[in-house]
């Protein structure tokens, strides 16, 4: 025999495609060549993959050895996920394992010099992406790959292991299935959070409405603490939700809970050094998802919001408008997935105090400092407060605040009003559907009236007050119109951000 | 000399650019003689026919004009001083010194309300036919002329308005700041611009102390809307007492840094200003006639708001500060700000809330229309 094909899977973004890993035992002076665009890791898995037939007293052919990875596309293939699988077409041309035996499987698994399988990132797309057949994967992986495999899940720890398991001289052996429940109590709770009753209001609407947060004040007013209690008033995701979590979590190569599935919201908080790459995706020749596809079905938490490259700010902008995010390189292209919460924080001026009378900056200063967010990027946060350093009297307050399962159980609530009624959550409603699922009252539409003939608000700022009215609504009192006390409070938590007396519209 | 073709007015702005010759000396010099002849018994100055061409075309070219002790329409007002210019330059028209005037001058980090309120006191100025006298910095001296600005755009006849009048410490073509182009440019066309800088000169930081003396020395009462304890203003403030001019402070909160200059003042006996008919009265006018009735035409408040209103105590505050304040429901605190601001009773200050006049009758009596008459 001196051909064989076996079954694997290449990454592209986060979404895995089958490969047929070809290999061909030839004459000639011996050697090993990997054709059919492999990147640099694949290319390195000649030396994995006889340091690991070796250590696992298998046999290595000293012929001409040529694998050909092939999926009909042209697009380079990338990973190390394709080492055991080369691994085993190698051990059937020299005769070591049976065409038949090896027929009904596929292989993904990076092999350490020992002979161990060691898991590759995107695991979880890997296996979504072959067919029915049995999915081989190492065992450390084992819990991600049965949430999504189609066909049965084999888990091994070593080539010699799965050789054995093959020939079926040793049965193959499953782990049990760990529970995959977070327990509220291990969540940072709403409860630690003394004062700030405006900004955990905020939170709340916000993490309701999935509406974008701007938290403006200075260093040590508690902005992040808010950020990471958001998460946990956040309810548990959804399975497809999930799913695509865990997907991306996977592609990514991050830590993924001891289930395997990401059933939480997830929090990102990248540092404001982040590359624009980082933040949006790319970089490898698999197109790594970034820190904002990371953050889908969660909080993207964007702290000293001023110091990130304006470049890598603006790239936020389309994403935050169509929930993807298309990364393209000249040899492959991904659409990733990017729908999450934006919530950042910056300090209100170059001093940080902020407090009108108080703060030493002049107008020029506090302008030039908030210029560095662009407009279009501002005007997306529907959610805009000011938080202050609690006061000493709250700090040393016994009592507590509202806890966060009071506060998520309000959102919950909320969160399948809204889904009932619209079919989205409010801060996806069109223009259209404003008219139809939120209704103003009279009172709340001369309210509004008055805030646009003043220049105050814009024709988009006009529709982001009405979606954060109807949260209001659906939070509060569940009634069909919002009224003006809805839109009251949607335009106190968001404030201009410009100063007021700037410009000629102002007077 | 050649230069004898030369106008006196641009001889007068050449020397001017001389070093050697300090401002002093030449001021003394013009209260004997003309440029021309100073310019031919000092050798170390004397102007080349060059140099007296391409000033002349300069200020041609920048629609500048001149005016130099002892020139006919030299100021009156600063003929007497002790620190006179000797020569100013100048855009619009020189009478508009022959008005009444009034400068107000203030801190460049001014709170919205500190704003709101010298473009207020100049607004309803102007619409008395008195001149605003401000230094075009940034906050509240751009904000004292931005009412003036307001009040011409108000009316098409424009001959009863006061007349806006502007001292700045560079040339007058170089705008500092830069955002402030506009306001210089409506001063220029609708007032008069003016400064001891030659044309081209950059706003060196100690021209601005200079600028001050002016400044004080053209206005017959000098209005501090909100000063810190040092700065600018204060500067101006003490050239206004050199020369007797009377000084008037806007009282502000004292937790408010940005008004511990004015309740300085205040405490050292300069009159407040709560209302224009202070600055009136200050002036000697009849603020019977002038004066319009006093009514706020903003909605009435009901008394859960104006409870709120009260309890800011003039402080700007968050949210959050007012839910400690006050012990009230977050929502319910948004609710009453909500409506207040869109009534114009309060405003937001990138997060923070501001009061801008208490619903009383003896209160500022400049908000006759209220938030709406601004248009704010």
């Amino acid at each position: 025999m001196s051909f064989v094909s076996v079954r694997s899977a290449t990454l592209l973004g986060v979404q895995g495609a089958p490969v047929d890993v070809e290999i061909h035992l030839g004459m000639g002076l011996p050697g090993f060549t990997i054709v059919g665009q492999p990147d640099e890791s694949c290319r390195e898995s000649r030396d994995r993959v006889r340091a690991a037939l070796l250590s696992c007293d298998l046999p290595w052919p000293n012929k001409r050895i040529t694998v050909n990875l092939a999926n009909g596309s042209n697009e380079r293939k990338g990973g190390a996920g394709l080492d055991v699988a080369i691994a085993i077409g190698l051990l059937v041309v020299q005769e070591v394992l049976t065409v038949e035996a090896i027929s009904r499987f596929s292989f993904i698994g990076e092999l350490g010099l020992d002979g161990s399988l060691r898991s590759v990132a995107g695991i979880v797309p890997l296996v979504a992406a072959i067919d029915d057949r049995t999915v081989v994967v190492p065992r450390i992986a084992e819990h991600e790959a049965r949430i999504v495999a189609q066909g049965n899940v084999c888990a091994v720890a070593t080539l010699a292991e799965l050789v054995a398991s093959i020939r079926e001289e040793v049965p193959w052996v499953h782990q049990q299935r760990v529970s995959t429940e977070v327990s509220q109590s291990e969540l940072p709770n709403m409860s630690d959070v003394r004062g700030q009753s405006a900004a955990r209001h905020a939170c709340e609407i916000a993490a309701a409405g999935s509406h974008h947060l701007l938290l403006i004040g200075p260093p040590g007013a508690g902005k992040s603490m808010l950020a990471q209690r958001l998460v946990g008033i956040l309810p548990d995701l959804a399975t497809t939700d999930a799913i695509t979590s865990t997907i991306i979590h996977s592609a990514a190569h991050s830590a993924l809970p001891p289930g395997g599935l990401v059933t939480r919201p997830p929090l990102r908080a990248p540092h404001h050094s982040t590359s624009l790459i980082a933040m949006v995706g790319g970089g490898t020749s698999s197109l790594r998802p970034g820190e904002i596809s990371l953050a889908t079905n969660g909080v993207l938490f964007l702290d000293e919001l001023g110091e990130f490259a304006p470049s890598v700010l603006d790239a936020l902008r389309q994403p935050l408008e169509e929930g993807v995010v298309r990364v393209a390189r000249a040899k492959s292209s991904a659409v990733l997935p990017a729908k999450f919460l934006l919530v950042a924080a910056t300090n209100p001026c170059p001093c940080g105090e902020g407090t009108p009378g108080l703060c030493v900056c002049d107008d020029r200063a506090k302008q030039k400092y908030l210029r560095r967010f662009s407009g279009p990027l501002l005007d997306r946060f529907d959610l805009r407060v000011a938080v202050t350093r609690p006061h000493v009297d709250e700090l040393l307050a016994s009592s507590k605040s509202e806890s966060s399962r009071d506060i998520a159980l309000r959102v919950q609530q909320a969160r399948s009003r809204a889904i009932e009624r619209n079919g989205c959550l409010n801060s996806a409603l069109t223009a259209e559907a404003l008219d139809e699922y939120a209704p103003l009252t009279k009172g709340a539409s001369q309210l509004l009236r008055h805030q646009v003939e003043r220049g105050r608000l814009s024709g988009r700022g006009y529709h982001r007050i009405r979606r954060v009215g109807r949260t209001v609504a659906d939070l509060r009192d569940q009634s069909e119109k919002v009224d003006e006390m809805h839109i009251a409070v949607a335009l106190a938590l968001r404030v201009g951000v410009q100063p007021h007396f700037s410009g000629e519209q102002a007077m | 000399m050649k230069h004898s073709g030369h106008d006196e007015g641009v001889i007068a702005a050449v020397l001017a650019t001389k070093p050697q010759l300090t401002c002093r000396k030449f001021s003394q010099l013009l209260a004997t003689a003309k440029p021309s002849d100073i310019a031919q018994s000092l050798d170390n100055v004397r102007p080349t026919a060059d140099e007296c061409e391409r000033m002349a075309k300069r200020l041609e070219l920048t629609c500048m004009s001149v005016t130099y002790v002892g020139a006919h329409d030299y100021p009156q007002t600063l003929v007497q001083d002790p620190t006179r210019s000797p020569v100013l330059f100048y855009r619009g028209k020189l009478a508009a010194l022959n008005q009444r005037r009034v400068g107000i001058v203030g801190t460049r980090s001014a709170t919205a309300a500190g704003r709101y309120l010298a473009s207020h006191i100049s607004f309803d100025l102007a619409e008395r036919g008195i001149s605003t006298v401000s230094g075009l910095a940034r906050g509240i001296d751009a904000w004292a002329h931005k009412g003036v600005s307001v009040a011409y755009g108000r009316n098409a006849d424009h001959s009863h308005l006061g007349i806006p009048i502007g001292v700045v410490a560079s040339g007058l073509d170089v705008v500092y700041p830069k955002e402030n182009v506009e306001l210089w440019n409506f001063v220029s066309e609708h007032g008069l611009l003016l400064s001891e800088s030659p044309p081209g000169t950059s706003p060196e930081p100690y021209r601005f102390p200079l600028r001050n003396r002016i400044l004080a020395a053209l206005s017959e009462v000098l209005v501090v809307v909100e000063s810190r304890a040092t700065g600018g203003s204060m500067i101006t403030v003490e050239e206004a007492h050199k020369r007797d001019i009377t000084v008037m402070a806007v009282p502000g909160s004292p937790r408010n840094s940005s008004s511990a200059g004015t309740n300085l003042l205040l405490q050292q006996g300069c009159a407040p200003v709560v209302s224009v008919d202070d600055v009136l009265v200050a002036l000697g006018l009849d603020t019977r006639e002038s004066h319009p009735p006093v009514f706020d035409e903003r909605d009435a408040l009901s008394p859960q708001d104006e409870a709120l209103l009260k309890s800011m105590a003039g402080d700007a505050l968050t949210l959050d500060q007012l839910v400690l304040r006050t012990r009230r429901d977050v929502v319910d605190i948004a609710y009453s700000l909500g409506r207040m601001e869109t009534r114009g009773w309060v405003i937001n200050n990138g997060g923070w809330w501001e009061v801008l006049g208490m619903q009383t009758p003896a209160g500022y009596g400049g908000f006759h229309g209220g938030g709406n008459k601004l248009g704010n």
